[in-house]
């Protein structure tokens, strides 16, 4: 990677997830005045443009890119910046990519809970130990819904988008932990130091989100239900 | 079977790491300059035990190393250096005279943080402590106490000043209980005003209050924010934390960045809490703050010496050039010049001269006469 220095001192660095948040996140702040055009089919991990450099990562790395000041800002869902427990600047609710993580089990389960599985220890401790809950965690990397029909696990903390997965598989949400949505993260120095190109695109998403709020209706995408 | 080969793994505990040459001498070159630049200011060195009590009201107690002594208490590693100096300065300078000015520097060790970029489970600081006095002159001095430090080892740097006790103040101000003001501290601190909108119908608070809130998730900039934050203060603790920051700028003189959303800590710190950045580093190079010293008041800063290193390395003064010598007057005679001189262990030319292009070293020395090692060969 180009060292910082290298730069000059207003060059920012954005982190974008793979996958929905790229798309909508690029095309958001390509309206917002950023000059970056969608990466195109490419095995290109970083991306250029003047001004700017972009890097593709999986999910959980961007908190991690951006707390660390590798990335001076990024995209991130709540749900995921929650769970790595970094301490950045999270300025700007985009309010895409909405969901919830949620505590379910399968419908009509009665009986005590030992184990939950999930792919999000860190939420699923808080909100047991909030709940008094002494359950152990088990770590998962994917389809958690199996883990409670196959016995795996007595109840399961996942995402849930529109609840279609949960309702197929005999599957009920008991309780909600969050509403997650998209978020724009920003290093704690670099919201300082680059705050002269930061702060109006802060100001800019802000105003655009509020706009997509209006024709969205009084409630917006992230308030939707279902 | 020896006990390496017994125990595969790492070969120190994460976290830790070995320091090498040149790293070592570019950090001791730093830690000297800091500390003559402490000491022209005034601030007389002290050290303190690196094996403390453990007391569950120490700040870092949590994140603290524990060992248990003969006598079965439990001992922690030194975790940060403030609170040891507290405990010293009311053994041996209960009386003052204050203001008391002392610097310190060692090591530090910490269990809970994850080994990664700069953040090492043992870890080396610098720091300075002004004692006894709370006057907008003695946080003025800090400040320019660590310009001028990062200053002389050559780092360009911009300080940014908090105050976490404003936060709170403007929190009470609006009427909030202890229980929500907690909430929302944090997150306030991570300017995110979606949380503040979750906490606000959480609560039950009115408009106008989360109207406040989010004014102060935006309260961070140059000194035009002490005007904004004049805005929002209505109670006398709030008036007065702008009044004091009114005060310290005034003093400073330079161009400070302010955040006065920034609330972490707000218990700990009882004044003003200050950064330094410096450009192309995402991480601060210095904190420092204002905080009670168990009864006295105190506040100071501490420098990361190896955050401070990888910065500052490249502006330092190279090394004097090593040459291998081949008697004692030689040794002398390239010392006096200034030049660093290694003695030769043999008089095996063909092995002398092997290790000097491993080494890099160029030139031999003997008695008064310096000569390019490969012809002396």
């Amino acid at each position: 990677m180009t060292p910082a220095s290298a730069r000059g001192p207003e060059h920012l660095t954005l982190a974008l997830p793979k996958g929905r948040i790229l798309t909508e996140g690029a095309a958001l702040l390509a309206r917002a005045g950023l000059p970056l055009a969608l990466p195109g089919p490419s095995r290109a991990l970083r991306h250029e443009f003047p001004g700017l450099t972009v890097l593709e990562l999986r999910n959980q790395d961007v908190p991690v890119y951006v707390d660390l000041g590798v990335a001076d800002f990024g995209i991130v869902g709540k749900d995921v910046l929650v769970e790595s427990g970094r301490a950045v600047f999270e300025p700007v609710d985009l309010r895409f990519a909405a969901c919830r993580l949620s505590y379910i089990r399968e419908v009509g389960a009665s009986g005590p809970v030992y184990q939950v599985a999930t792919k999000y220890p860190r939420s699923a401790r808080a909100y047991l130990a909030a709940q008094g809950i002494p359950a152990e965690v088990v770590k998962l990397s994917g389809n958690i819904e199996l883990a409670a029909l196959t016995g795996l696990a007595d109840a399961v903390v996942d995402l849930v988008q529109t609840g279609g997965t949960l309702r197929a598989n005999g599957l009920e949400e008991r309780d909600v932990l969050f509403h997650s949505s998209a978020r724009l993260v920003v290093n704690r120095a670099a919201l300082k130091l680059r705050r002269g190109r930061l702060r109006p695109l802060i100001e800019r998403l802000r105003e655009l989100v509020a706009e997509g709020q209006q024709e969205n209706g009084p409630f917006g995408q992230a308030d939707r239900r279902d | 079977m020896s006990l390496s080969s017994r125990l595969p793994g790492p070969a120190v505990p994460e976290g830790t790491r070995d320091v090498l040459p040149p790293e070592w001498a570019q950090r001791e070159h730093l830690r000297g300059r800091l500390a003559a630049e402490f000491a022209a200011w005034g601030y007389r060195g002290v050290d303190v035990p690196a094996l403390e009590f453990a007391d569950p009201r120490h700040p870092q107690d949590a994140r603290a190393f524990k060992l248990i002594d003969v006598g079965g208490e439990v001992l922690a590693l030194r975790g940060e250096f403030t609170t040891a100096i507290g405990r010293l300065v009311r053994s041996h300078f209960a009386g003052g005279p204050f203001p008391l000015r002392l610097q310190y520097g060692g090591r530090l060790w910490l269990r809970a943080l994850t080994s990664e970029l700069g953040r090492l489970r043992e870890f080396a600081q610098v720091g300075v402590e002004l004692i006894g006095v709370a006057t907008p002159q003695a946080d003025a001095e800090l400040l320019a106490l660590g310009q001028r430090a990062l200053e002389v080892v050559g780092v360009p740097a911009v300080l940014e000043v908090g105050y976490p006790g404003f936060v709170d103040a403007v929190l009470e101000d609006a009427g909030l209980a202890p229980a929500a003001r907690e909430a929302l501290h944090g997150a306030i601190d991570r300017k995110s005003g979606a949380d503040v909108d979750l906490l606000a119908a959480r609560h039950g608070l009115e408009a106008g209050v989360t109207r406040t809130l989010h004014q102060l998730t935006d309260l961070y900039g140059g000194p035009e924010v002490l005007a904004q934050a004049g805005g929002l203060a209505r109670g006398e603790r709030a008036r007065a934390a702008v009044a004091h920051l009114e005060a310290v700028a005034a003093l400073a003189g330079e161009d400070l960045l302010f955040d006065l959303g920034a609330s972490r800590r707000y218990g700990y710190y009882t004044g003003l809490t200050f950064r330094a950045y410096a450009p192309g580093l995402s991480q601060p190079l210095l904190g420092g703050g204002r905080y009670d010293l168990g009864g006295l008041p105190g506040a100071g800063f501490a420098v990361g010496l190896e955050r401070l290193t990888e910065v500052a390395a490249r502006g330092l003064p190279p090394e004097p050039e090593v040459v291998l010598a081949l008697d004692r007057a030689g040794a002398e005679h390239a010392r006096s010049l200034g030049l660093t001189a290694e003695l030769a262990w043999t008089e095996d030319r063909a092995e002398l001269l092997a290790y000097c292009r491993a080494r890099g070293i160029r030139r031999w020395a003997q008695g008064q006469t310096l000569r390019d090692g490969e012809g002396a060969a």
